[in-house]
């Protein structure tokens, strides 16, 4: 065989074989674009149904906890979004969220979320107050936590629960991190209950020490009004109604 | 002396079946300083054992040796020696100078020496045309000669070489053969090993030969070859029919070829007979050779004398 | 000097090799990776992007070990470049230093790199306060590297290049362990105890050098921790390369 063919037959095996992979190439594409549409797909956060917890988890991550408990929740978060807009189960959601936690303990954002998600669309309050309590129990500094847990009570649907609500309210505010916040819902939540005497102790430090006028201001009226209560004998007149929370979706299951 | 070696030994030991293989048994050599050594023996014979022994790559078993009065175990003993193994490899991912200038500063010479001899030595081996060639493109003979000039870089007192004309051509064995006729007129003494008997006879002041792990004979080429009886070679006109007496059986011997007949004679002594004796059958002699023993005839009859002590 | 030359050599060799560039690069996707996933983090992008930058640098580090660490001595063992060297008035103990200090070297180059990088990042997302906890955050996993390596070369000198990585791995999976490894010994039985207890003192203690979980928020570690940190990085790597000395003083190079 001369140069010049030798060349032009190497020519025709290098474009045919590119040719080749080309083709091969787009049927790939193809069955794996078929596959997806047809077949049922693997759902990764099922995966983590199969650790009891993630206590166990935790050691295979070989140090790496808290980048896998960042995974974890971007999974989690996917895993709420994608039930939110379509059937509002969230059968598996406190067991993403114990192992979530589990992998790393000050992940304070995934209890305040996942105890959120999982009283009001998850309609499992013992569970999210479960995961709070949890979150204390790993933070027990954390005022933050102290006070989601607080109001966590506060719009528990079916009823509040304002005692425990205030006992929260008022441990946040002994904490560094506490929301300032914390001291006026913890009397209010005094108020509404019926402890009136914790309430009006509340207020007075309210009025003394907020910074905002129109605040002081309101302590100075609760404080005038369970005055009048306790005067006249008649607690309910410190009280106010408060509405029964519930747990409203755009479209119900 | 240069290198000094006493009773030196290496023995290895299977780590399952406890068997003794042993790769050298002792060794008592001295290379005196200024010298150049040839270490000759055939495949396992135990010359690349001796060599690493002397250079600490290998831990003798028994026995001990001397560089340049130091022991071969401290440091000191190798700063002056330039040792170029069997087929060497370097870092492929330096090139020419980079690899020289490390070895150079590695036998402790400063840096802008080191860088300075680099150069040289790179283009004195011929590969200075392409200083920045990185090694993984060299070929097995520009590697060879790298290997050489890293031996070289610090000017060292002492050279010990395995097998320098390897993967050579015969314009790089040329260029070796000069290159440790240069260091020995310097004073560098040389002991190196080598299978290319003629290059052996042509640089060595001495010729040490190694069979089965033991040193069996260490002598000038001068005197190894000079034990043995002189041969004689008659080349004569072709077409010389003659039936060689029998009382000349196994001392005299015919070649026939094409263009001239050859008679060996095997005694020199017998010369002037075997010549009267074809000059009466009115053969045409053409010439009178005398054959010297070579040094591969006497190897190899080492090598012989050596396997029958053993097998008997 | 002679270690230094033969960790410039090294480091020259791990740069020149396309594992560490290509290792970089990875590390910089990985970076890049973060924020195309921070928005649905749901507000944590920042906590994600220290977490996986450190992690990164952490696995990546540790990748470049296993594949050119482990067969730094091994290598040179097997084609033989090691006769040039060790026929030069070198010793051995110098030879391993320089090869462990050149790959740390290396190593901590790296490690440099992609800590700029997070830095650089955090501070576009306005999160430049974050510099000093993500600072530690690099120290401490370059400290980490530095003991593996002492590993890897140790077990480089003993062993081939596939079984020094299994080695190395091994003790790596085992020393991210020793706390709960201290906890089982504190709960087990006397013997077993002691047993335990000796073997989690063996293995590196790698969650020493963990605050990634610290740097996530922002927090920095107290001077006593990085003290210990640094006090411990250099006193086991040390013992490591006393270890790798003793066996590859006695190796013979056949």
């Amino acid at each position: 065989m001369s140069a010049l063919a030798a060349c032009a037959s190497r020519q025709r095996r290098f474009l045919t074989a590119w040719a080749a992979a080309l083709a091969l190439g787009a049927g790939v594409f193809g069955l794996a674009d078929l596959a997806w549409r047809v077949l049922p797909h693997a759902r990764p956060l099922e995966e983590l149904s199969y650790y009891p917890s993630g206590r166990f988890l935790e050691p295979a991550t070989l140090g790496h906890a808290s980048t896998a408990a960042d995974l974890a929740w971007l999974r989690a978060v996917q895993y709420y979004g994608q039930h939110r807009t379509t059937d509002n189960q969230y059968v598996r959601m406190g067991h993403v969220f114990d192992i979530l936690t589990a992998l790393d303990p000050g992940f304070l954002p995934a209890y305040v979320f996942g105890s959120f998600a999982l009283a009001q669309e998850g309609r499992d309050f013992p569970a999210a107050e479960r995961l709070m309590l949890k979150g204390l129990a790993a933070n027990p500094a954390s005022g933050t936590l102290a006070f989601q847990l607080g109001f966590l009570y506060f719009v528990r649907p079916g009823g509040r629960d304002l005692a425990r609500a205030a006992d929260y309210f008022e441990r946040a505010s002994r904490q560094a991190d506490g929301p300032p916040e914390s001291v006026r819902f913890a009397a209010f939540a005094r108020q509404n209950s019926g402890n009136l005497g914790a309430a009006y102790e509340l207020w007075s430090h309210v009025e003394r020490d907020s910074p905002n006028p129109y605040l002081r201001e309101m302590a100075q009226r609760e404080m005038a009004r369970i005055r009048e209560a306790l005067e006249r004998g008649r607690r309910e007149l410190a009280m106010r109604h408060l509405t029964t929370p519930v747990v409203l979706f755009k479209s119900q299951p | 002396m240069a290198v000094r070696a006493r009773d030196l030994s290496k023995h290895y030991v299977h780590p399952w079946t406890l068997r003794v293989t042993r790769g050298l048994e002792g060794l008592d050599l001295d290379v005196r300083r200024g010298e150049v050594l040839g270490l000759l023996g055939p495949n396992g014979a135990g010359k690349t054992t001796t060599l690493k022994l002397l250079t600490g790559l290998l831990k003798p078993t028994r026995g001990n040796a001397w560089l340049m009065g130091e022991p071969v175990e401290s440091t000191a003993a190798r700063r002056s020696l330039g040792f170029l193994p069997e087929q060497p490899y370097f870092y492929d991912y330096l090139n020419g100078v980079e690899y020289l200038e490390l070895a150079g500063q590695l036998s402790g010479l400063p840096s802008a020496t080191a860088r300075a001899r680099a150069r040289h030595w790179l283009g004195r081996v011929g590969l200075g045309e392409r200083p920045r060639l990185v090694l993984r493109k060299y070929s097995k003979g520009m590697l060879q000669r790298l290997g050489l000039a890293a031996a070289l870089v610090h000017e060292p007192g002492l050279l010990i070489l395995d097998e320098p004309m390897s993967g050579l051509d015969p314009f790089g064995r040329r260029d070796v053969r000069d290159l440790i006729t240069e260091q020995r007129e310097r004073g560098v003494t040389v002991l190196f090993s080598s299978h290319i008997l003629p290059d052996v006879e042509m640089l060595c002041d001495r010729v040490a030969i190694v069979i089965g792990g033991r040193l069996t004979r260490v002598a000038t080429v001068g005197e190894l070859v000079a034990g043995g009886s002189q041969a004689v070679e008659i080349r004569c006109a072709p077409g010389a029919v003659l039936e060689i007496p029998s009382h000349w059986a196994g001392r005299v011997t015919r070649t026939q070829r094409a263009d001239e007949s050859i008679f060996r004679v095997e005694d020199e002594a017998q010369l002037a007979e075997v010549l009267g004796w074809l000059l009466r059958a009115k053969v045409q002699v053409r010439a009178v050779t005398p054959q010297r023993p070579t040094l591969e005839t006497l190897f190899m009859a080492a090598a012989e004398a050596e396997r029958q002590r053993r097998t008997a | 000097m002679i270690p230094l030359l033969i960790a410039h050599n090294t480091f020259r060799e791990a740069t020149r090799d396309r594992v560490v560039a290509g290792v970089v690069v990875a590390g910089l996707a990985l970076l890049a990776l973060t924020q195309a996933a921070s928005p649905l983090a749901l507000g944590e992008g920042g906590r994600l992007t220290v977490d996986l930058g450190l992690s990164g640098i952490s696995i990546l580090g540790l990748l470049v070990i296993l594949l050119a660490g482990t067969s730094l001595v091994a290598k040179e063992v097997e084609r033989r470049t090691i006769y040039n060297l060790l026929a030069r008035p070198i010793t051995r103990p110098a030879y391993l230093v320089g090869k462990w200090a050149g790959l740390s070297a290396a190593l901590w180059a790296v490690a440099g790199v992609l800590g700029l990088a997070l830095w650089g990042l955090l501070a576009l997302r306005g999160l430049a306060g974050h510099g000093p906890a993500v600072i530690e955050g690099v120290y401490l996993a370059g400290l980490e590297l530095t003991v593996v390596t002492a590993l890897a070369v140790m077990f480089s000198a003993l062993s081939t290049p596939v079984l020094s990585a299994l080695y190395t791995l091994g003790f790596y999976v085992v020393g991210q362990w020793s706390d709960d490894l201290r906890l089982f010994a504190a709960r087990s039985p006397k013997g077993l105890g002691t047993v335990l207890a000796g073997i989690a003192n063996l293995v590196p203690n790698l969650p020493l050098f963990n605050m990634r979980t610290l740097a996530a928020d922002g927090h920095t570690t107290s001077a006593l921790h990085l003290g210990l940190a640094t006090g411990y990085a250099a006193v086991y790597a040390a013992c490591v390369l006393c270890l790798a000395t003793a066996a590859f003083e006695s190796r013979d190079f056949k």
